[in-house]
């Protein structure tokens, strides 16, 4: 099996340009008879249905929520990244693209990230263009600051809303479309099949979420921006909603997906508080440039943190990285607080949390100091927990947050299966084996607005599409398929909800495929998410009927398809014999316990091709070539 | 004419409608109070006032044609509103709780302002069949106001005018666009101050007169 | 940690022709540190294990920022503590034998759709009519050339926070969406890039609200108490004079 990124010739610098001129164009009086399916509308979704309506493509637009203004992509804080270097501090695309190449731990293509840094100069104009409300200088002009640890204050921001932001900016362009009649909005409506015919994708079936209606639409291309699959784990920052449904339909047809086991966990989030909490919330990483943070020296000391004195409570992170201190990356603030409660040392009621103190801080600094830099940050921390930060440390736990693996997409965006096009968090592209903050806006952004309207011409231009129309075999057996199988889902009538199964599947994955991993817990994950899937299989109860608004079904329906993908990304974790950025194996770590990666056999991205239900999945590799970075080793000691 | 549309078909059209007609009824007081404090300089005076008011001839006529105008629009336009917004929401709430915007003022606007309506009907139908062709209105009052009922009633509808002021004049205000975080507190505290001089105004009178 | 037992009165109907009633339900054990959609959660789940239908309710963040969630709970939209959405709105504020009176949002535009989920698509109808800038993607200036003073930007953006809920229309007496509207409205009306479509922008986006049945703006200031975002109703006050130079002054 070839895989073929298409990636154009020529210097990194003009591989986008070159590119642009040799794809085809769908000339403007032909661009009103190709319909395209776009599924999703946070920031790539969105920008994409805006951006290929503009141009005249007919769009129809599909979202799980009753509006496409609260795709999760409204949930980001920090920031945008762009390589304005308004600041006069040195930034340039060429370090945007080398930091963000680095930061991924050298897993992602060159070609690709380097596009991503040339983009991110437009998208900040566009969304000024559109009424962004980004923060300004006392002159008026746009503000940036330093976020994430990178040396240069790159990222764009609009208080602590920037993903809420941009996403009205793009759902603001949509709605426009919507008004001009090229956008069919169609919401709350959840994939729930593709349909290929010819080997190309052709179409949709989805489920009107309020009627349980099957409904199947055809189109030329159809482009999948349905997010992340951190939800597997049950308990992240993502949104109840978000799941891997559509891209595992994808995959189950024949599209495939790489490097699965790439999952970003935030070091930042406040800790789980009791068996049925639903989510994790994520508190802005700034808070470690001055918190310090500590557990008891002595495991299973559940003094209160005040009765604990200074030379009993170990700064584990100050100790270990002495020059990076507390500033340590994300997956290396994860493990260590991970092991420190393996160890026993973790405190509050779980035992699941370290502190984060912010006593010196403000004894330094004083309060004022503090409560205007993290004022909304504390508030927030004490409106969910109860507790005021000012006067007893934070607890703190990581928590699952991003997914960089997704769907295999070339340099056009475009998955193995010709038509279906992956952008954002869906697909596997840019971010390697680890994700900076505030890259991820930039790479939605940059899909749907500059990268697809090019690249999707590309495809129908030079494309002999058939006629299809919804009556076609594949349409018929597609919806009948999605219907057996919710009939199989509300016969099985069983004991236990499908919550509860999602409590235990993600349990298994995060003790065993978390922020760290080994070879034999991950073979022990496989077994028991094999057994707890035929439990599921047997004993799940959804309660009502098909017909009819069942957000039990729903549920079920999702978790079902996490059951079902759980086991690729242990295969692929299990597989991927180095450790790089998040995934972090055990046995291969250095002496400082960093991952070590293995240039020579890992430097590659992990492609899974569905060989059929209960078979395991095919592993390809697409080698990563490097010609213009130099492969580093990462060190904070 | 389009412009008439837009303001007798949209909801903010009407509401100006509604800010700009009371408006015209705030100053209106102001000119009436004024004239009506008089009676504190005893008969004569206020007889005088009374009379100079009524040399204005046909001034008079036209400053009555235009309150009537005024009086019409605002409790049609108002009546509208009130329909319009009961229809906005057909299914009721079994519980309803104020979260501090609201006010009994605010709240009872619709309601004050029909009693309002009742009391002008009376106010102005005393006057013209008291008959004035054989005693002063100086007499008419001091004699309505002999009565403890009347001067119940009139001070309970002086009350409810104030009651309708101290939500209706800030909120003008705001329908105009006037709200600016520096002025907003003390254009509330000029409309509740307007309100209960308004009251103190025209309730001490029947007290004064009757007692 | 602490657990409280609440009595739960909530709205009830299978779907939106139907007629809805109250069913009584009791929640034992519900620990303190739970958040509101929480308790629900685990309402649900016993639900559920009884062979009943769980209670339908919109949510999806949980962290307050994509609006999807909202409910009357005693009369208050998204419950009695201020600026907080009903998912971040914590058992704390509750105390032990408690009765919690839960109703969908109750507007002619919102219709229900089951039990506490309503339709708010009337808001994507309203900004649908202008509730953006009209720029295609390219061709936009580079971002400094349009310099925004920062008070400016930082009112449009406090604006600009409105996270479509409908908080506002559920607390406001009349059923009105003016700070929804007003929001939308003053953001592109402070910052330049929106002026040149102020005029049209303001017309049409006040006629789809009226259009879609939503009640007018008496100044009550409950949205404003409501708001989980605390946007001001000087917002509506700045639409109000956008909607007076647009209609009443210019040419």
């Amino acid at each position: 099996m070839q895989l073929d990124a298409k990636i154009p010739g020529g210097p990194l610098a003009e591989k986008w340009d070159r590119h642009r001129f040799e794809l085809k164009l769908v000339s403007p009086a032909n661009k009103k008879k190709f319909n395209i399916i776009v599924v999703g509308t946070g920031l790539a979704g969105g920008a994409a249905s805006a951006s290929l309506a503009e141009l005249g493509y007919n769009v129809k637009t599909f979202c799980i929520q009753d509006s496409p203004r609260r795709a999760h992509s409204i949930a980001a804080q920090g920031g945008i990244n762009a390589a304005k270097n308004y600041q006069n501090d040195g930034d340039s695309v060429w370090r945007l693209f080398y930091d963000t190449i680095k930061g991924g731990d050298f897993r992602a293509r060159e070609a690709n990230v380097y596009r991503l840094a040339q983009l991110s100069v437009n998208i900040i104009d566009q969304c000024v263009a559109q009424g962004v409300p980004f923060a300004r200088d006392y002159g008026g002009l746009l503000a940036n600051r330093s976020f994430g640890g990178a040396q240069v204050s790159r990222t764009f921001y609009a208080k602590g809303q920037t993903g809420q932001q941009l996403l009205l900016g793009a759902y603001g362009a949509l709605s426009r479309q919507i008004k001009a009649g090229k956008v069919t909005m169609f919401p709350r409506r959840e994939m729930m099949d593709l349909v290929v015919i010819n080997g190309r994708a052709r179409g949709i079936v989805t489920r009107h979420l309020i009627t349980g209606e099957i409904e199947t639409h055809a189109a030329d291309a159809v482009v999948l921006c349905s997010g992340g699959y951190g939800n597997l784990f049950y308990l992240s920052t993502n949104a109840m909603s978000s799941n891997v449904s559509a891209a595992f339909r994808a995959y189950k047809r024949g599209a495939f997906f790489a490097n699965p086991c790439f999952v970003q966990i935030h070091p930042t989030c406040i800790p789980v508080h009791g068996h049925y909490q639903s989510k994790l919330t994520l508190m802005s990483e700034s808070l470690r440039n001055d918190g310090r943070v500590w557990v008891p020296k002595k495991p299973g000391d559940r003094r209160p943190p005040a009765e604990i004195p200074e030379e009993e409570r170990d700064y584990y992170l100050e100790n270990k990285y002495p020059s990076f201190g507390n500033l340590v990356p994300r997956d290396v603030a994860s493990r260590n607080a991970k092991e420190q409660c393996d160890m026993g040392k973790g405190v509050g009621e779980t035992g699941l949390a370290v502190y984060l103190d912010f006593s010196d801080a403000i004894a330094r600094d004083g309060r004022k100091a503090i409560e205007k830099k993290y004022g909304n940050l504390f508030q927030m921390y004490e409106k969910i927990t109860g507790e005021n930060p000012y006067e007893t440390p934070m607890k703190i736990y990581p928590a699952v947050h991003y997914t960089m693996g997704g769907l295999w997409v070339d340099y056009n965006l475009m998955s193995n299966l010709e038509g279906l096009f992956v952008l954002g968090e869906a697909n596997f592209s840019d971010h390697g084996a680890n994700r900076l903050g505030a890259s991820a806006l930039m790479q939605g952004l940059a899909d749907g607005y500059f990268i697809i309207p090019y690249t999707i011409g590309g495809y129908l231009a030079g494309t002999v599409l058939e006629q299809v129309s919804t009556d076609h075999p594949e349409f018929v057996d597609a919806v009948s398929g999605v219907k057996e199988r919710i009939d199989r889902l509300l016969k099985t009538n069983g004991h236990r909800t499908a919550d509860e199964f999602h409590r235990q599947l993600g349990k298994i994955l995060w003790d065993y495929c978390g922020m760290a991993r080994n070879d034999e817990g991950l073979a022990k994950a496989r077994q028991m998410v094999t057994e707890l899937h035929q439990e599921f299989l047997e004993d799940v109860v959804i309660p009502g009927s098909a017909g009819d608004f069942n957000q039990s079904l729903e549920k079920a329906a999702r978790i079902e398809d996490f059951f079902e993908f759980a086991p690729v990304m242990i295969d692929d974790a299990l597989s991927r014999r180095e450790s790089c950025g998040c995934h972090f194996n055990e046995a291969f770590q250095t002496e400082e316990n960093e991952a070590k990666r293995d240039d020579e056999h890992g430097c590659h991205v992990a492609v899974w091709e569905y060989a059929g239900q209960n078979e395991p999945p095919v592993l390809h590799r697409e080698p990563l070539v490097f010609e213009n970075v130099e492969l580093t080793q990462r060190s904070y000691k | 004419m389009q412009l008439v549309l837009r303001i007798i078909r949209t909801s903010i059209g009407k509401k100006l409608l509604m800010a700009f007609t009371g408006l015209c009824f705030c100053c209106f007081l102001v000119i009436h109070l004024a004239g009506n404090l008089s009676v504190y300089g005893g008969a004569d005076t206020f007889n005088s006032y009374v009379n100079h008011l009524h040399s204005l001839g046909v001034l008079v006529h036209i400053a009555e044609l235009a309150l009537l105008v005024l009086a019409i629009v605002h409790i049609v336009t108002g009546t509208v509103l009130f329909i319009e917004n009961l229809r906005a929401r057909p299914v009721r709430y079994s519980v309803t709780r104020r979260s501090g915007g609201r006010t009994w003022g605010s709240a009872t606007m619709p309601y004050t302002g029909f009693l309002i309506l009742v009391f002008l009907v009376c106010h102005i139908s005393w006057f013209i069949y008291a008959g004035r062709e054989y005693q002063t209105v100086y007499q008419i009052l001091t004699g309505l106001f002999s009565n403890p009922v009347v001067i119940l009633l009139y001070c309970a509808a002086v009350l409810v005018v104030a009651l309708h002021i101290s939500h209706g004049f800030w909120s003008l205000f705001q329908t105009f666009g006037l709200n600016h975080n520096a002025y907003m507190p003390a254009i509330r505290a000029l409309g509740i101050i307007f309100a209960v001089i308004v009251a103190m105004g025209f309730g001490t009178i029947p007290l004064y007169l009757g007692l | 940690m602490k657990s409280i037992n609440l009595t739960l009165k909530v709205w009830r109907q299978e779907r939106g022709s139907d007629k809805g009633r109250f069913e009584t339900y009791d929640a034992t054990g519900i620990s303190t540190d739970m958040s509101f959609l929480e308790m629900l959660d685990v309402v649900n789940e016993r639900l559920t294990l009884e062979g009943k239908e769980p209670i339908a309710f919109d949510h999806d963040c949980r962290e307050g920022i994509c609006g999807m969630c909202g409910a009357m709970v005693n009369g208050y939209a998204h419950g009695h503590e201020s600026g907080t959405t009903l998912c971040q709105l914590h058992m704390r504020h509750f105390s032990d034998g408690d009765t919690i009176v839960i109703e969908p949002w109750r507007s002619r535009a919102f219709k229900v759709v089951k039990d506490l989920v309503v339709d708010r698509s009337a808001f994507d109808k309203i900004i649908q009519e202008g509730g953006y800038i009209s720029v295609n993607t390219g061709g936009a200036p580079d971002g400094n050339t349009i310099p925004v003073p920062q008070d400016v930007a930082e009112k449009a953006m406090d604006a600009a926070s409105c996270i479509g809920c409908g908080a506002c229309v559920a607390a406001c007496p009349n059923g009105s969406a003016m700070l929804f509207v007003g929001a939308k409205i003053s953001q592109f009306a402070l910052l330049p890039q929106g002026r040149p479509e102020a005029k049209d922008r303001v017309l049409a986006m006040l006629n789809m609200h009226d259009e879609l049945g939503f009640g007018n703006c008496s100044n009550e200031r409950e949205c404003e108490a409501r708001c989980p975002k605390n946007i001001s109703i000087v917002n509506i006050a700045r639409m109000n004079r956008e909607f007076i130079k647009a209609a009443l002054l210019s040419e």
